[in-house]
């Protein structure tokens, strides 16, 4: 087990007055098994004239606020406590033909085999993942290979993609950052049927001794989930570091790519040119 | 083997013409088909009337109804009743806790997959009201003459509006069809919908949101006739804004707390905050207002889901485990499709012919249960087919009572007084601009009259040639000659070809059309018809702009006398004279500031030309025998209050308006340039300067009644998040 602190602050300081301000989050981590929120607090400043807090269609949370009083900085700080223990899955898992023969009947699973705007498949992404789905191979084992080849094959490199690039873009240009690796992915499972989900969260900061630091950590990170049967549920992979998750990560939120947990949305009035600092710390406090 | 014909709307199984058809049938003879069909026009330009805010098509309306027997209907009723009942309950599952996918019931992967299935709308358990409040139902007779159930609409409900008025304006454009029998009239059925409406609203404002264009197979302007039949306004997207997590309306007065909306527009990107897109295309924060209960959407957003063909087949096992009775009404099979009933259309080359029908009944929720209107629509099967949409007619009373005597007229509409305060900021200031418009194109057309014959024929005498001087200025600046052109020292016939390439009228009538168009709600039936009618002529004249001079002004001039004479003087009109009376203040002190450049001695063509402009020159020789002098001349254009044209009167007129609004700053401004005036015809100095100024003044002066009125907001836009994610990775 590891309890972590973490930190996450957003701050954006605008040039003219925003007049009203009207925003919608995705900035409270969820519980889900393996990870328990002993607390987690989302603060707001100016303090705003309407917020609520909701769970959405995924279970994740969400706070839309609006501010009605003229503001140069919008600041929201997450603060939270949180104890992670991942199971390591089983050595063997069923076949990935059952798995996707299951999937399209599970409610809370259907959907995440189904095609998304930023990671829909198309015949070239299910060329590309039939190389490690043979017919009959465990499922875990495909997907550890496809997470390996995806991470081998990709360059990291930020400020090439944006929050409207695709997985079928990717497939052709091979390089972008956390993102574009979970999309991607996903696209390859769902080409096949197989239930894949986006989920945004954190990274330690600093990896556990004698490993070297990860990509990602320092900063809002995403990687995937993957649903491996009835049994076992569903078991997350970070192809940008190659990873089995395990207890490094902090899941904020969950949905069928980056559109359903984009981190925080906004229509203001008034507010003319912004800028924009992020600062995410996730350290362990208990090991 | 028997071989199946269509059902046939108007014979019996015995061949016999059913006893409701045979009066609607003989009428129609006695009347014959030219005035059938003159009828039928008539009835396309009643429904244009009161849905002024989009052009008829060629033939929207047929004159002939679709039928229904007292029995047809109550059979229909409860069908109807069971089927909305049943899609209302599918409805909150499947936003709710989703049983039935959790029990195999329905397919997940098909409601997952549903573009319509809006995520942001599943809240695991009920809204404050039903997600389904209206409902609407296509159905179709199949060759046994049964009820058969063709599609549901449970997203928006196209023809609701149409549904709720034909019937009023038939029944004065085919009093002679009225006479087969008495009808089930809409107007209890329509009182308890707006009943309805307005308690569950709680005293805030009901509105019908629009969508814009028109469903398939209905004629344009549904959502405008669906506001005046429930007498609410009609709204868009931008006359909304969120406060504090619930929807108000910009008004004149501020916002005002909207409650419940009447969705006309698609739920898909209806809300920019949640579902990324264009701030100013939907309303951001809509979803929000709606999961907490303090916006009522009738539909809901999503609702369209069970609109799904492919669900179809699960939804007709779902009765008996849900309403524990079985189905009342089967669903068409493609050869019942193929079959449909035949009805009469008066078909586009006019005469009678009969056509596969398909009605359509229309149901709400009254809040215990579901009401179906006696009534609805008929429409055409082949929407191609240039046939018109029918009114649906229910009996009262068996075929065999038929009852004969006065037409069933229905008494006059109750509409709820809608305060000029509750005028959205929209329409204003569309009313604005489009008495700015209209007489920034008659000013142009007075100068265009007055300066091409002096351009053509203007001699090299010094008074022509300072005259031309003047007018071409003046050209430069209403924006009708580049102002390089206007400065420079070009002959009259260059001036004149220039005028003649650049067209400046026609651009001038498009924006007048443009903002008719977008005001049309606010001006009545009788006017817009006439407003159209001069339009239309101006626009058939444009083609030679010089020529096309005088039917601009009668185009103004009939715009100006209708105006008068046919709007109330409520807000709408305050803001439609606003900007005529700015627009021309504005306009005059910057061409007399041209015309009288210069000392006093050397006014005179000026003066002259300022007369004419002023369309002075008549009540100036009265009063002054024609001969010019400066006093006169400037007491006349400047300080005369009951001279329409001249600047005195100008401001006057908007220093009343200002008061009537209550903005009484800027109607002291208003009073402090008439007395400007005043001390100027008195033959004050540095005469254009101070005209200048006043120019510079009156256009502060309309920048600030746009402020107060119209911009209570800057335009939205959205905050990227893209930048999170650059600055995170």
């Amino acid at each position: 087990m590891t309890l972590y602190r973490l930190n996450h602050a957003t701050a954006y300081d605008y040039a003219e007055p925003v007049v009203i301000g009207t925003h919608f989050m995705h900035l409270l981590p969820r519980s889900r098994p393996g990870q328990i929120i002993r607390e987690a607090r989302l603060e707001i400043s100016p303090l705003p004239d309407n917020r609520r807090d909701e769970i959405d269609h995924f279970g994740n949370f969400t706070t839309s606020v609006s501010l009605t009083g003229a503001h140069k900085q919008f600041n929201v700080t997450l603060s939270a406590t949180i104890e992670v223990e991942q199971p390591l899955p089983p050595a063997h898992t069923p076949r990935w033909e059952a798995i996707a023969a299951w999937a399209l009947h599970e409610v809370e699973v259907a959907e995440f085999c189904l095609p998304s705007d930023l990671a829909r498949p198309v015949g070239e992404i299910a060329d590309y993942a039939a190389v490690s789905f043979r017919p009959g191979r465990d499922m875990l084992e495909a997907v550890l290979e496809l997470n390996q080849r995806i991470f081998n094959e990709m360059t990291y490199k930020p400020g090439v993609t944006n929050n409207f690039t695709t997985a079928l873009q990717i497939l052709r240009t091979r390089t972008g950052v956390c993102q574009d690796y979970a999309h991607f992915m996903l696209a390859c499972l769902r080409a096949l049927g197989l239930p894949g989900r986006y989920v945004s969260g954190y990274l330690r900061t600093l990896p556990p001794p004698g490993q070297e630091k990860r990509r990602g950590a320092d900063q809002s990170h995403a990687w995937i989930g993957v649903w491996l049967g009835p049994e076992i549920g569903w078991v997350d992979f970070d192809p940008t570091n190659n990873l089995l998750v395990s207890n490094e990560h902090v899941t904020l939120a969950w949905g069928r790519d980056f559109n359903d947990v984009s981190p925080l949305r906004g229509v203001i009035l008034g507010g003319g040119r912004h800028s924009l600092s992020v600062g995410v710390d996730l350290e362990p406090v208990l090991t | 083997m028997q071989i199946l014909s269509p059902y046939d709307e108007t014979l019996d199984r015995q061949g016999r013409l059913k006893s409701p058809w045979s009066p609607v049938l003989s009428a129609v003879r006695e009347m014959g088909m030219i005035e059938l069909e003159r009828r039928c026009a008539a009835l396309g330009r009643q429904v244009g009337l009161a849905a002024p805010a989009l052009l008829p098509a060629a033939r929207p309306y047929d004159p002939l109804p679709a039928l229904l027997t007292a029995s047809e209907f109550a059979w229909l009723e409860e069908a109807v009743s069971q089927r909305a009942e049943l899609l209302s309950q599918v409805m909150e599952d499947l936003y709710g806790p989703q049983s039935l996918m959790r029990l195999g019931r329905l397919p997940p992967a098909l409601v997952l997959a549903d573009p319509f299935f809006l995520r942001a709308l599943h809240t695991g358990g009920p809204l404050p009201a039903p997600r389904l409040g209206l409902y609407a139902a296509d159905v179709i007779r199949g060759t046994d003459g049964r009820f058969k159930l063709l599609r549901d609409h449970t997203g928006t409900i196209p023809g609701l509006g149409h549904a709720l008025t034909l019937r009023r304006l038939a029944n004065g454009v085919l009093p002679e069809l009225f006479r087969a029998g008495a009808l089930r009239s809409l107007r209890p059925a329509r009182e308890i919908l707006v009943d309805q409406l307005q308690r569950r609203a709680e005293g805030g404002l009901v509105a019908v949101l629009s969508g814009g264009a028109a469903a398939p197979g209905l004629p344009n302007g549904d959502d405008a006739l669906l506001a005046r039949a429930l007498g609410v306004l009609m709204i868009e997207p931008a006359d909304l804004a969120t406060r504090n997590g619930a929807l108000h309306m910009k008004t004149l007065s501020g916002l005002l707390h909207v409650a419940t909306l009447v969705r006309g527009l698609s739920g898909i990107d209806l809300d920019p905050l949640e579902q990324g897109g264009r701030p100013g295309a939907g309303i951001p924060g809509a979803f929000g207002a709606v999961r907490a209960g303090v916006l009522n959407m009738l539909n809901a957003p999503g609702s369209k889901l069970l609109e799904s063909q492919v669900l179809h087949p699960y939804l007709q096992e779902l009765f008996e485990p849900l309403l524990g009775a079985p189905h009342k009404m089967q669903q068409a099979e493609p050869e019942d499709v193929a079959l449909a009933s035949q009805a009469p259309f008066l078909a586009p080359d006019g005469v009678l012919t009969k056509a596969p029908l398909c009605f359509r009944i229309f149901s709400w929720h009254d809040g215990l249960q579901w009401q179906v209107l006696p009534g609805g629509l008929g429409l055409a099967m082949d929407a191609q087919a240039g046939l018109g949409l029918k009114d649906l007619w229910v009996f009262d009373g068996e075929e065999s009572r038929m009852i004969s005597g006065a037409p069933p007229a229905e008494p006059p509409e109750k509409v709820k007084f809608l305060a000029a305060a509750h005028l959205p900021s929209r329409l204003a200031d569309n009313l604005f601009w489009l008495g700015r418009s209209v007489e920034r194109l008659e000013a142009a057309a007075r100068l265009l009259m007055l300066a091409l014959p002096r351009l053509e024929s203007g001699t090299s005498l010094p008074r022509d040639m300072a005259e031309r001087g003047l007018i071409s200025r003046c050209l430069g600046q209403a924006g009708l000659l580049p102002a390089d052109v206007a400065g420079s020292a070009l002959s009259g016939r260059l001036l004149r070809q220039t005028l003649a390439r650049r067209r400046p009228l026609a651009g001038l009538v498009k924006e007048v059309a443009r903002l008719v168009d977008a005001s049309s709600e606010r001006l009545s039936p009788s006017m817009l018809a006439t407003v159209r009618l001069a339009l239309q002529q101006a626009n058939e004249a444009l083609p030679n702009e010089e020529a096309a001079l005088p039917v601009m002004l009668n185009f103004a001039a009939s715009f100006a006398g209708i105006a008068a004479e046919n709007m109330s003087r409520d807000g709408g009109w305050l803001f439609l004279e606003m900007g005529r009376r700015l627009e021309r203040a504005e306009t005059m002190a910057e061409t007399l500031a041209i015309l009288l450049d210069g000392p006093i001695p050397r006014l005179e063509p000026g003066l002259a030309l300022g007369i004419e402009l002023a369309d002075s020159v008549l009540s100036y020789e009265l009063r002054h025998a024609g001969i010019i002098a400066p006093g006169p001349v400037l007491a006349m254009l400047l300080a005369d209050g009951s001279n329409p044209r001249a600047l005195a009167f100008q401001c006057n007129a908007l220093r009343a308006c200002l008061e009537r609004l209550g903005a009484d700053d800027d109607a002291e401004t208003a009073r402090l340039l008439q007395h400007e005036l005043a001390d100027l015809a008195g033959g004050g100095a540095a005469l254009s300067a101070t005209l200048s100024a006043m120019a510079a003044k009156l256009r502060t002066l309309s920048d600030r009644v746009q402020r107060r009125f119209f911009t209570l907001l800057p335009a939205a836009h959205t905050l990227e998040d893209e930048e999170i994610l650059e600055a995170a990775q």
